[in-house]
């Protein structure tokens, strides 16, 4: 009974050391700016180590057989299962749908490339053209005869007359959508967003280079080479899919968004070619 | 004696008729699944899990019945030699007792396996016959010769026990290499289409396309990440066939009767733990040295692992690594206070100064001098020495010594700190594109979510089990040991090593596939089906954690099925249990 209490005793002094321990932590922490979300995790830490000396200087366990032992080692298998769950729960958890969309635009070109997608494409025209023929039959019901002379001639192929500003807005909006579906920010900060050290950031790159230059340099990533990142140069670092992986549209979009990023008070620094 | 060889044969039989039935099943069922019909039917929907959910569960469950068949036959062969040689039984028995369960298990392995080419071409038909086709030696002639010439080595040296003993000892043991021969070139076999989906074999200038025409066999198999895949997997199997030993040592000390059984089970759990652990130690090196081969293969996977999708899936990873090595040292911290004599052991106090120098000397040399710069081990090496040097040079120091025990639970407080560093990332983020100020390390501190400062947090938790094992060694030798009375909360230890182990595996299985993003083939084939997303980390927990309990249930069936009536009617007394010098 004494050793029970004395356990018990300890477990509070233990409880006790980490939670101060893991409490200084946070200070510290606070003190050195980590964010909220690691202040936690070092506290989380102080505890698990007072956890640890609990259990250390725990008495010994009674041994068990038969029945109860059964049922002990259940009861192990569900508490480690559900521990091990939540504790993957717990951590941060994106969306799925968020990567599902993107996929569907990654691999649309590849997709009708193929002998299903060519089918797909082709039952969804003929959807499309049916509804419209349907669409059309209801309004000529609707209207009577005269609503085929007040419709104006070929609606769709109307063009407004800024077309040059907004093809080209478009372009540099399918090079932003680009920049995100081939995950360019895992190694290129833009923004204030994104890896680092990995690559250059990004944000007065239309300043630094022609955009022949950075398409170049996107089809051959050994064909231009930035300062300071000479060591990442050597190593390969870019990957050379991108020839594969994008059409010729894509990386001229991506060019395109690219040339007007235009900021001098970031310092992107200047490439040149290697010897 | 007549009626147990026909009961053997019987058995024997029975084995490789089902063994050789799932193969010529296979066969006719993989025959008729190729047969030119003019209209496929569109692939099968499974309910509820979906086609993706369903491979993965037949596939992990086939990864990890082979990784014990091909991990456990390693150790055993040692521990039959080390019986041998020792003259000590305790080793042939542990040997046999493995062997056993692995013979019932190898069948789970053939059931599955089959399953898996069965629900592959039911679900993904194209790509199979695609990726066949292109080791189509491999998987119509190399493999199946390879299961079948091991099926038979396992079998004759399992059913040879009896008969290759005393002078014909030598003859059992080189099957039991033989058997390893096999099994190992099984494992590098398989592999070579296993990692060329993660990193196909490419050529400067060429598409991947383009070379996939023009390469032979051995370009694809000789990928980028096929040794070090096939070198993870090797040690891989040998931590997890010790700890699943440990597991049938745990169960059969519970059952334990007499105290000579209870003797034998500790002996055998503690080392199953050894080798478990002892392996474990390089397991974290030839993860590294995988990784490393991917992202030179293409450095976005890099980023894609630890800081985007993936990040979350390696944060588990280390809370997984932390527990084991914390779990394997607790089992090393019960196992000492069995042993009297134990306070007599004592350690150099500037051992112990280097253990809590280590973290932080180790990750400032790595940044200086990053891996694999052979700078860094001339500042790293004497580190790790100067305390038997200066021992040596200036003899008052050895009288500064601390006791096993202090160095043991200071040993404790770095795992600790080394799994803390493991485990910081750069952001507390499920995907780099969420990451914001508020979730991002501080920029001066970013340096403990590189590489150099998580290389020096592996090494701190390898250190500190080596610096416990040594002074184990140390307790033995000076003290007597008790075996069969360790604390039963030990028996705990060795199966959560086990299920932990287990299923550390099943989601590092799952990054390794996972990496390849929505490609069958990285960057060569895409998967266009709807589940060709990420599935989040939550959602592989629960799979992750069915399949360890499937693989659990199935296993613990296996070693009651085997061992439990047998150790009935085998007499333990026979066994010599406790070595010399001991009680």
């Amino acid at each position: 009974m004494s050793d029970r209490l004395r356990f018990l005793k300890s477990i509070g002094v233990k409880l006790l050391g980490g939670g101060v321990v893991g409490i200084i932590l946070v200070g510290v922490a606070k003190g050195l700016s980590f964010p909220p979300v690691f202040q936690a995790m070092f506290f989380i830490y102080g505890m698990l180590g007072a956890a640890v000396y609990i259990l250390l200087d725990a008495p010994a366990l009674r041994p068990l057989s038969g029945l109860p032992a059964l049922m002990a080692l259940v009861a192990f298998y569900v508490i480690i299962s559900g521990v091990y769950i939540t504790g993957a729960s717990l951590l941060p958890q994106y969306d799925p749908e968020d990567e599902k969309g993107k996929i569907d635009k990654l691999l649309k070109a590849k997709r009708a490339a193929t002998e299903q997608g060519k089918a797909e494409e082709l039952l969804a025209r003929t959807k499309a053209l049916s509804e419209k023929a349907e669409a059309i039959m209801q309004r000529l019901q609707a209207l009577g005869g005269s609503a085929i002379a007040v419709a104006p001639p070929g609606a769709d192929s109307a063009k407004p007359s800024g077309m040059p500003s907004t093809a080209s807005a478009d372009l540099v909006a399918l090079g932003k959508e680009q920049w995100e579906l081939q995950e360019c920010y895992n190694c290129h900060k833009l923004f204030g967003q994104g890896g680092k050290k990995r690559g250059p950031e990004m944000d007065n790159i239309g300043n630094m280079m022609s955009p022949e230059q950075m398409r170049e340099k996107i089809l051959d990533p050994m064909s231009w080479m930035t300062e300071g990142f000479e060591k990442e140069f050597r190593k390969k670092k870019m990957p050379d899919k991108y020839k594969e992986l994008m059409d010729e549209k894509e990386i001229m979009a991506v060019v395109a968004y690219l040339s007007t990023l235009k900021d001098p008070s970031v310092n992107t620094p200047k490439s040149v070619k290697p010897n | 004696m007549t009626t147990k060889g026909q009961r053997i044969m019987k058995s024997w039989q029975r084995r490789l008729f089902v063994l050789f039935g799932l193969l010529g099943l296979l066969t006719v069922f993989g025959t008729t699944a190729y047969a030119q019909v003019p209209a496929p039917p569109p692939p099968g929907q499974f309910p509820y899990t979906g086609n993706r959910t369903a491979v993965w569960i037949v596939g992990q469950l086939h990864i990890l019945f082979a990784a014990f068949i091909l991990g456990a036959p390693i150790f055993v062969v040692i521990s039959e030699w080390l019986g041998y040689r020792k003259q000590d039984p305790r080793y042939d028995r542990l040997a046999r007792e493995v062997t056993k369960v692995t013979v019932i298990l190898y069948s789970m392995t053939a059931l599955t396996g089959g399953l898996f080419i069965f629900v592959l071409l039911a679900t993904y038909p194209q790509f199979t016959t695609w990726l066949i086709n292109h080791f189509f030696m491999i998987f119509a002639v190399i493999y199946p010769l390879l299961f079948i010439a091991e099926t038979i080595v396992l079998y004759v040296y399992f059913y040879t026990w009896d008969a290759l003993k005393g002078e014909k000892k030598g003859r059992h043991i080189a099957l039991g290499v033989l058997l390893n021969l096999i099994g190992t070139i099984t494992l590098f076999v398989i592999d070579g289409p296993t990692s060329f989906m993660n990193t196909p074999a490419k050529a400067e200038g060429v598409s991947l396309v383009e070379y996939m025409q023009t390469a032979t066999l051995w370009d694809k198999v000789n990928n980028f990440s096929w040794m070090p895949l096939n070198l993870h997997r090797l040690v891989g199997n040998v931590t997890f066939g010790g700890f699943i030993t440990g597991l049938i040592a745990a169960y059969m000390y519970m059952g334990a009767r007499s105290d000579e059984e209870r003797a034998y089970y500790d002996w055998m759990g503690f080392v199953g733990n050894l080798i478990g652990v002892g392996a474990s130690l390089f397991l974290p090196f030839m993860g590294y040295v995988l990784s490393y081969e991917q992202c030179d293969y293409d450095a976005s996977m890099c980023p894609y692992m630890m800081a985007d999708h993936l990040s979350m899936f390696f944060e588990m990873q280390g809370v997984m690594v932390g527990l084991i090595f914390l779990a394997s040292n607790y089992y090393i911290w019960l196992s000492m206070k069995r042993i009297e004599g134990v306070e007599q052991v004592r350690m150099s106090f500037l051992t112990l100064l280097v253990l809590v120098a280590l973290p932080v000397v180790m990750t400032y040399v790595w940044t200086i001098f990053p891996v694999p710069d052979p700078a860094s081990l001339a500042v790293l090496i004497p580190m790790l020495l100067a305390p038997a040097i200066l021992n040596r040079v200036i003899p008052p120091l050895r009288r500064l010594t601390v006791s096993s025990r202090t160095v043991i639970k200071v040993g404790f407080l770095m795992i600790v700190i080394g799994n803390a560093i493991w485990m910081t990332p750069h952001a507390f983020v499920a995907t780099q594109a969420l990451a914001t100020e508020e979730l991002e390390l501080p920029s001066d501190w970013g340096f403990l979510a590189l590489m150099p400062a998580k290389n020096s947090a592996a090494f701190t938790l390898v250190f500190v089990t080596v610096i416990n094992y040594i002074l184990y060694n140390r307790a033995i030798k000076r003290g007597t040991i008790k075996w069969g009375q360790i604390d039963f909360a030990s028996q705990f230890a060795l199966i959560f090593l086990a299920f932990s182990a287990i299923w550390t595996m099943g989601l590092m299985g799952a990054v390794r596939s996972l990496l390849k993003k929505y490609f069958h083939v990285y960057n060569l084939v895409p998967d266009f089906t709807a589940e060709s997303f990420t599935p989040t980390l939550a959602y592989s927990a629960w799979w992750v954690t069915g399949i360890t309990l499937v693989f659990y249930i199935i296993v613990s069936f296996g070693i009651v099925v085997t061992l439990w009536p047998a150790k009935d009617k085998e007499q333990v007394a026979a066994v010599k249990t406790a070595p010399a010098g001991a009680e």
